[in-house]
């Protein structure tokens, strides 16, 4: 027995032993980096910056499936049908009717900001970075400053006035209060005439998956349309045209193939030979579509002989009925290799944006030969437009048949030139006047008191 | 000693044998005049076997057969002790006689004579300082259940126990005495099997389970039928010495124990039925398409759209199909067979017992549950007593196999005219792509597989007289395996896609923890003064491993659950999460004249959830007690037989926060973009968090009367959380929905709680007991500085619960339009949720209970048991009425519903989403429930036999009273599965 007492008082010892001070300090895990760490190196940085275009791939208003902005101001304005029935996110956007309690718009509100808060860590954190070359930090602020300009431009063009988000502080963050949208504008240029000066000419990367100089000038250039500052709009646009890494791609089913030249800027698939989300989302091929379909309007509003008709439209029918999708991307599956990227920026729109600007400025006879650059790979004859209104116009009627599905160009066009209340009440009946902004996440106005909402809702 | 009792031994353990012969040997050796007595035990009914005959102050006893006789060799001068559990001990002088026939009297006041367990220590229930609430296995076996909690459903004052959903393995939420902490993840109790703590905290990933069973609670790993007891833990006198994790009380689960005695076989057999409790009534084709036809009308619209398959009659306007029935109305079979084995002497005794269930769904479809289960107990003392091991051990498997869809949302949804489900050739029918067929989903293979060890070990040694070494290790190796298939023919055929879309989501999660806690327990007695002492030492590791892959595109869909043979596979998670703990903890416990108690606990806790600096905090409670019924001028009372009166008051801590919170990190996203993983911000960084601190006081009166016939307690408690660990909304403009922090506010939880228990008759074949419970809580928020300025100052209002909803006040319709008009509170001309929504709704229960009754006539025993909840609920319908979904048939018909709009109406829809955040909307959803009857009956076999059998009736929520017709009032719900009414029999052999 005495020895049993002596087992015993040993193991206890022991037990008693294990206790020591740092027994509750856990190690730092080893599948997290401290944001330190992160930026103290150039292909954790890198990580941190892909994350983002990963992120906008797959989430928010750049996101190619029905819960991107192509799907949904598709289905918003008069360019596509909704046919999925009763969902409570879209059928409330086909209809006109969103609610500020919608989950998908919440959803575009936090991934949006979510996203420029992982652009604000990458600044700061190459901000602070000792182990950074100043061309590293150069190339990951000037991607990081076009992708927060970039998103904030959407959600500019969605919502109204929106908060400005530049720092990851959420102290600041929390208490943020509308921004005027010409202030918005003003930042946003402020932001990618940075990005010009610190991003290389050169793409970083093969097949164009990440921005160079010439993405944020082309950025720069649509917002500078929009926001009317036509001069500086065609010049941003000249700034690419003339880039001579881009060449006018003529043979129009080549313009969404991964290799286009007159691609600016598109996103990497997400496994290797996935095609594009917006092939899996817009094509189908027995009636009637499951999802969305191109309406009647947008395909009797093309002239006769336009390609883009034929080209970058399909017809699908069952003999009684004939349905239409959008057919730019090519491939609803995967091949081996990919064959089609996402192209978020394309040659064809800086054309347009300088056919206009100039237009606006008087200078009909280069702003038509902009146009009819687009027109003739469309195999349509050169404009007949005359003054500069009809020549505006034109290039308004062309972006609709040029830039259909591709990120809501049609909703964000009639806004700006103030055309929604004239053109949408025609094909949607429940369109209101106020349903020119989206309305602000109810909950964003719960939590965030200086924040105010859209009228209307 | 008996050949019977002892046989088993000779088998199974001869060394303590021979120990005891051994011993025998030296006192046969030292003294001569030993002498043999003999006898029989019984109580009033007849011989009572299993009767403890012990001889005082020596390692020598035995047990009386099943006819109630024993013999023992004993000295002239020794006394004999007769104890059996529930009866009062007999203790004999032997003298010259040498037959004791000894007829035990039962103990009426044995309620107060029942050890409770405390965690670290044990306690009489008359001398228990602290609120301490107790479930045994005699209720337990009542109840055809598979869920722990589910037992303890209206049966336990002030713990309060919701079914989430009646899917097999489906979790219940429990809040014990309110909601202390504002982070809603935050709220759960601290679980200890056997001394081991468990983690409840929910495995596998939404990624693979997709909509159910959600996620798999690990509580669905503990067998109910393995456990002997469950005390649930409240105040801070019961639960300051779990320090930082008692905030929200403690469940303490034991597992049963061999018992000295003959081997007994014992099976257990039954098999249930089940079906959903309350389906509301929906409308058929015909009210439909008058709604559907009304709401277009309404919004001027006098075509149907062509989208509109299920009006403009695409799809055959005069068919009809109650899909509720289709999906949700099967019935699920429950097949349950356990089988032990238990017995041993009176130094060791074991148990082992394996468990079987498997379920049904009521799901169409090949859906199953299966749980094995299996349980050994181990318990050891050596022939001085000085040594005591226990050893538990339990292992079980879970298997689950269920609909990756929710079948509950569709069902309720789906336009009653609706196509069928399959075609003529039995094929899923997708109409010409007019729907998406809402089966199609379960083509898709959803799997979990749950394999839980939980072992712990006791030992412990008297050191010196009245003091004792004990420690326990335990173990916990959790590991939850669940893959979700998704083959290409989830898709409508119009899509042309095949198996190169396939895919196959997997995930894998391993959770071990071991613990020990070596602690020193001495007990002294000095006049009428006795005391108590314990002090330990705590140490914890739990380890989580996750790996989360997916396969995308297969060569067939015959090859999808092998993951080698996707064409791409994605790794979105590998981690391994660490959580450490440490503790120091003592008890001191001073009684005088068994009348007045003090009791004294405190832990020091260290927990690896936070940062440098903030990891160590101090827990403390004191309690006391004063037991009146002894006091001179009550004893010998003809009415009062029992009376304590006790209060606590102490501080005990919440460390739910997750780990790792403290650091600023980026980890792998697991999405690749340009060939790089990318790694992604992980949470806003703030790294000054600390403990949030529990302060709790109660006050409580217990009472007997009539001998203990009516036993009446009150308790009134006062619970107040500050220092808030919470995670702080913040607005999305930050980028993240929360910080991690403490919260500068106080959370007050006072209630009230009554329990009465009575013998209403107690004859020779006829008993009648009554149990009741009522438990009311109050959940206020105290204070809060700064509250105004801070982002919850919409979700709270100091002085009203933490629980509340704000809601717009409904005012009535628009004489005109019909629309639903709201108060403009701040009167800016415009409704909005910011300004206008001020009334102050809260959906908490006002109060709660049970009521229980057990009737025992000879043979029979029939045990029901009310549960009854008076709350409050939104109204349920599933949209706004007139859009293509369907509603409940009451909607047609209703004055007080706003014209129907078919979504073309923005005025009308945005009235209807505040309507549903409004007063008016608001739905008395009290309701009593029948929520366990059982009828037992024991075969009536010869008492000279050891075969015992008993067949046995069960019910499960049989009966609903509710005014709510909107579904099911406990789930409220209307698109989870609500419980299952279930029904059972079976029987149970012992032998």
């Amino acid at each position: 027995m005495k020895n049993l007492k002596n087992k015993i008082l040993l193991v206890f010892a022991l037990i008693t032993l294990l206790g020591c001070d740092d027994f509750v300090t856990v190690e730092e895990p080893y599948f997290q980096l401290t944001g330190s760490t992160v930026f103290a190196d150039k292909s954790t940085a890198n990580a941190a910056m892909v994350d983002i275009y990963s992120k906008l791939r797959d989430g928010g208003l750049l996101y190619g499936s029905t819960s991107g902005s192509s799907a949904t101001l598709g289905m918003y304005t008069d360019e596509l049908v909704y046919y999925g029935a009763n969902d409570a996110n879209f059928f409330p956007m086909y209809s006109n009717a969103l609610l500020s309690t919608s989950p998908l718009l919440s959803q575009f509100w936090n991934t949006s900001y979510h996203q420029i808060y992982s652009a604000n860590a990458v600044i700061e954190g190459c901000q602070n970075s000792t182990g950074l070359t100043t061309a590293e930090k150069n190339q990951f602020i000037g991607e990081a400053l076009f992708v927060r300009a970039l998103v904030h431009s959407y959600l500019v063009s969605v919502y109204g006035a929106i908060p400005y988000i530049k720092t990851t502080d959420y102290t600041l963050n929390s208490v943020q209060s509308r921004m005027p949208i010409s202030d918005v504008y003003e930042h946003i240029i402020s932001d990618l005439e940075t990005a010009v000066t610190l991003l290389p000419d050169a793409y970083i990367s093969a097949e164009r998956v990440r921005p160079n100089r010439s993405a944020a000038s082309a950025l720069l250039a649509r917002i500078y349309l929009y926001d009317e500052r036509w001069v500086e709009a065609a010049n941003a646009a000249s700034a690419v045209i003339n880039n001579a890494l881009y060449v006018w791609e003529d043979d129009i089913d080549a313009v969404f193939l991964k290799n286009s030249t007159a691609t600016i800027w598109q996103f990497s698939p997400k496994l290797t030979g996935n095609n594009t989300n917006e092939g899996a989302l817009f094509i189908f091929q027995t009636g009637p579509p499951t999802t969305v379909g191109l309406s009647t309007t947008l395909y009797t509003s093309f002239e006769p002989n336009d390609l883009r008709k034929t080209h970058w439209i399909a017809a699908v029918t069952n003999g009684t009925s004939t349905w239409y999708h959008a057919h730019k991307y090519k491939r609803k599956t995967n091949t081996t290799p990919s064959q089609e990227y996402s192209i978020v920026l394309r040659l064809s729109e800086q054309y347009l944006i300088r056919a206009e600007a100039r237009a606006r400025q008087g200078e009909l006879s280069s702003a038509k030969e902009d146009l009819n650059k687009i027109r003739q790979l469309a195999g349509l004859p050169n404009t007949t437009a005359l003054t500069a209104v009809a020549l505006v116009d034109a290039v308004l009627e062309e972006r609709q048949h040029e830039l259909f599905t591709e990120f809501g160009h049609r909703f964000i066009d009639l806004k700006r030139t103030g055309s929604l209340d004239a053109v949408l009440p025609l094909t949607k009946s429940g369109w209101n006047s106020t349903d020119q902004y989206w309305p602000l996440p109810e909950n964003e106005l719960l939590i965030n008191p200086n924040l105010t909402q859209n009228p209307g809702y | 000693m008996n050949k019977i009792s002892l046989f088993p031994l000779w088998a199974a353990l001869p060394l303590p044998k021979l120990f005891s012969i051994f011993l025998f040997f030296c006192l046969t050796v030292g003294y001569t005049q030993t002498k043999t007595v003999t006898g029989t035990t019984s109580d009033a009914s007849g011989a009572l076997a299993g009767v403890t005959i012990l001889v005082k102050d020596k390692a020598q006893g035995t047990l009386s057969d099943a006819s109630g006789n024993y013999s023992l060799t004993v000295l002239p001068t020794d006394n004999l002790v007769f104890s059996f559990v529930g009866y009062k001990t007999v203790e004999v002088a032997v003298g010259n006689q040498t037959v004791f026939n000894v007829v035990l009297q039962e103990d009426t006041t044995q309620l107060q004579e029942v050890i409770v367990n405390a965690g670290y220590y044990n306690v009489k229930e008359k001398e228990r300082t602290g609120s301490i609430v107790r479930v045994t296995a005699d209720a337990i076996e009542k109840q055809p259940v598979t869920n722990v909690l589910a037992a303890l459903q209206g049966r336990m004052a002030g713990v309060d126990i919701r079914q989430d959903s009646g899917l097999p393995g489906g979790a219940f939420s429990i809040r014990i005495r309110g909601q202390n902490s504002l982070r809603a993840d935050g709220n759960e109790p601290l679980y200890i099997i056997n001394g081991v703590p468990y983690s409840s905290e929910t495995t596998g990933a939404t990624s693979t389970s997709g909509f159910s069973p959600s996620l798999t609670s690990p509580l669905n790993s503990i067998n109910p039928s393995d456990i002997e007891s469950i005390e649930v833990l409240k105040d801070a006198d019961a639960t300051a010495i779990y320090g930082s994790r008692g905030a929200n009380g403690v469940v303490l689960i034991t597992t049963k124990k061999g018992k000295a005695g003959t081997t007994s076989f014992t099976l257990n057999s039954s098999t249930s039925f089940g079906t959903v409790t309350r389906l509301p009534k929906l409308m058929d084709t015909e009210q439909y398409l008058a709604m559907r036809e009304q709401a277009y009308a309404n919004d001027g619209v006098t075509t149907f759209p062509a989208t509109a398959y299920d009006v403009n009659g695409t799809w055959d306007r005069d068919r009809y199909t109650d899909w509720q029935k289709e999906f949700i109305g099967g019935t699920a079979t429950i097949n349950n067979v356990q089988a032990t084995v238990a017995g041993g002497s009176t130094q060791t005794q074991y148990l082992l017992s394996g468990t079987y269930r498997d379920e049904t769904t009521v799901f169409p479809g090949d859906f199953t549950y299966k749980k094995g289960a299996a349980h050994f107990s181990m318990n050891h003392k050596s022939l001085d007593d000085k040594f005591n091991l226990n050893f538990s051990g339990t292992y079980s498997v879970q298997n689950n196999k269920q609909p990756p869809v929710n079948l509950t949302a569709v069902s309720r949804t789906l336009a009653p005219n609706a196509p069928a489900i399959y075609d003529e050739e039995g094929n899923l029918n997708w109409e010409n792509s007019t729907w998406d067929n809402p089966l199609a989903p379960l083509q898709s293979r959803f799997r979990s597989r749950t394999k839980d060890l939980v072992v712990n070990t006791l030992l412990s040694y008297t050191l010196f007289k009245n003091t004792a070494l004990k420690s326990s290790f335990g173990y916990t190796d959790l590991t939850n395996k669940e893959t979700n298939a998704q083959p290409s023919t989830i898709y409508n055929p119009a899509y042309g896609v095949g198996s190169e879309i396939s895919s196959l989501y997997t995930n894998l999660t391993t959770r071990n923890s071991w613990i020990a806690e070596p602690q020193l327990h001495w007990k002294g007695t000095m006049g009428k003064s006795k005391f108590e002492a314990l002090a330990g030492t705590t140490f914890q590791q739990q380890k989580t491993n996750r790996l989360y892959v997916n396969g995308f595109g297969f060569a067939s869909n015959s090859l999808l659950d092998d993951l080698a043979s996707a064409t791409l596979k994605t790794v979105p998670l590998s981690d391994e999460t660490v959580y450490t703990y440490q503790a120091f903890f003592a008890r001191l416990n001073y009684t005088w004249d068994d009348r007045y108690i003090v009791n004294l606990t405190g832990r020091r806790d260290g927990s690896s959830r936070f940062g440098p600096g903030k990891q160590f905090a101090t827990f403390g409670a004191v309690g006391v007690a004063w037991l009146f019924s002894k006091e001179d001028f009550l004893v010998g009372s003809k009415v009062l037989s029992f009376g304590k009166l006790r209060a606590s008051f102490g501080t005990t801590g919440n460390d739910q926060i997750g780990d790792y919170q403290y650091l600023d990190t980026y980890s792998s996203s697991g999405v690749n973009y340009q060939g790089t993983n990318g790694l992604k911000p992980i949470r806003l960084y703030n790294p000054a968090f600390g403990w949030e601190q529990s302060e709790k006081m109660e006050v409580a009166l217990e009472t007997g009367f009539f001998n203990d016939r009516l036993f009446l307690t009150g308790a009134y408690y006062r619970n107040r959380s500050s220092n808030q660990l919470v995670g702080i909304p913040l607005p999305g403009t930050t980028g993240f929905a929360s910080l991690n922090g403490n919260l500068d506010a106080t959370v007050e939880n006072s209630g009230l709680e009554f329990t009465l228990r009575t013998l209403n008759f107690k004859r020779k074949h006829f008993e009648w007991l009554t149990s009741f419970n009522l438990s009311v809580n109050r959940n206020r928020l105290l204070s809060y500085p700064g509250l105004e300025t801070s982002t919850y100052a919409n979700l709270y209002v100091v002085g009203e619960p933490t629980t509340i909803i704000k809601l717009y006040h409904y005012t009535g319709m628009n004489a005109t339009t019909g629309a639903y008009e709201f108060e403009d509170v701040n009167g800016d001309g415009v409704i909005n949720a910011a300004g206008d929504r001020k009334i102050v709704g809260d959906l908490t229960p006002k109060y709660f209970g049970g009521f229980q009754n057990q009737f025992t006539y000879k043979q029979l025993q029939l045990d029901f048991l009310f549960q009854f909840v008076k709350q409050q609920t939104f109204t349920s319908l599933s949209g706004v009425p007139g859009i293509a979904v369907n509603q409940l048939a009451s909607v047609l018909d209703d004055a007080t519903l706003q014209p129907f709009t078919a979504g073309g109406n923005s005025a009308l829809t945005t009235a209807y989403s505040r309507y549903v955040l409004s007063d008016g909307a608001i739905r008395d959803a009290s309701y009593i429930r029948l929520k366990n009857i059982s009828l037992t009956y024991t075969l009536p076999l010869p008492s000279s036999t050891t075969i015992g059998c008993q067949l046995y009736a069960q019910g499960q929520n049989l009966l609903t009273f509710t005014k709510f017709k909107e579904g099911d009032p406990e789930t409220k719900v209307t698109n989870i599965l609500p419980p299952l009414k279930v029904f059972t029999v079976g029987m149970k052999l012992t032998f």
